[in-house]
């Protein structure tokens, strides 16, 4: 890679790592293991910089971090891996100002398993329609169908006290 | 409508991906993670290589080891030779053929072997002398008929008469 495309990279990195460490942020829960995740996708998407510039280099490192979210590969390393604190919240006021049922979401968004909580953020965050995160994941729609459904499922589960939100409104 | 579960996981994406941590300086790290990763994959494939040559190469030596079959095994190359009473060596019996069959092989009408040198005390029949050359003029006659090979045989000098075998001896 010439000076010219290193530039360019460069350029592309640090104009949108911090769009790309959102969606990592959100895809792990964790705060290393987002870092970690967008470093990886990264390190897969320079080899292919030249071929890609041209094309969407932004829409190819997002695919390559859901993937690898969902890789097997990357889940048994996620096994072995000891956290130091049981949670890593960040140290401070919530920003949100939110409510005890928003720290309930965080927490019962966390322990979502990484393929449906990869098809939440793609869903509800992204705000993408079913048949393109069929595409972007690599899978069929009835697949991203099922997983919103059980995940929603277990979010309500979770959240016994949404159901009375609900009724109350 | 919209679900009032869905809008809630909608805002605390939100306010989560609010949340991610800001990093710097990915593009170097990516890049070291690029060079490890190429340098392990050239590194699992040499290793890879050589296991793979230490495995085979002793198998395709033994296997390239004997070319022939084994030698307890008879050659499948030629008819087996079918023994034949005429060209028999000396001395060996030839196999007689089935009882049933029909009669035994008249050997006797077989060239026999070579003749066995007669015994020294016994010695054959002496030939007839010659007759007393009666030398000519011009050569020195011819000698008389010489003996059985058992017999005996004197040179004869070229300067002394010509001596005639002796029958007792």
């Amino acid at each position: 890679m010439d000076e010219d495309e290193r530039a360019r990279l460069a350029e592309f990195v640090g104009s949108r790592t911090p769009a790309l460490m959102r969606v990592a942020y959100l895809l792990t829960g964790d705060r290393n293991a987002a870092e970690d995740l967008f470093q990886s996708a990264l390190a897969r998407t320079i080899p292919k910089w030249e071929t890609i510039r041209h094309a969407d280099p932004e829409g190819y490192l997002r695919v390559v971090m859901y993937r690898e979210q969902l890789s097997w590969w990357r889940r048994l390393r996620r096994r072995r891996e000891t956290p130091l604190h049981p949670a890593d919240e960040p140290v401070g006021a919530d920003p949100s100002g939110g409510s005890d049922v928003r720290l309930a979401m965080r927490a019962a968004l966390r322990q979502l398993p990484p393929a449906q909580r990869t098809v939440v953020v793609l869903r509800y965050y992204e705000d993408l329609p079913e048949a393109r995160v069929a595409e972007l994941l690599g899978c069929s729609v009835g697949t991203v169908r099922s997983r919103t459904h059980r995940a929603v499922q277990r979010l309500r589960e979770l959240l016994p006290e949404i159901e009375l939100l609900e009724v109350r409104r | 409508m919209i679900d009032p579960l869905e809008s809630l996981i909608r805002s605390t994406l939100t306010d989560l991906a609010e949340e991610a941590p800001i990093v710097h300086d990915q593009l170097n790290r990516a890049e070291r993670r690029v060079r490890n990763r190429r340098r392990a994959t050239v590194t699992m494939g040499a290793v890879g290589t050589l296991a793979a040559i230490l495995i085979a190469a002793p198998i395709a030596l033994a296997a390239s080891g004997s070319d022939g079959p084994p030698p307890a095994v008879p050659s499948p190359a030629g008819p087996a030779a079918v023994p034949d009473p005429s060209n028999a060596p000396p001395g060996v019996p030839s196999r007689p053929n089935p009882p049933a069959t029909g009669p035994l092989p008249a050997i006797s009408n077989e060239p026999g072997p070579p003749g066995v040198p007669g015994r020294p005390d016994q010695p054959a029949p002496p030939g007839v002398p010659g007759q007393p050359g009666q030398p000519g003029p011009n050569t020195g006659g011819a000698p008389g008929v010489p003996a059985p090979p058992t017999s005996p045989t004197i040179k004869p000098s070229p300067s002394g008469p010509i001596a005639v075998p002796s029958p007792a001896r």
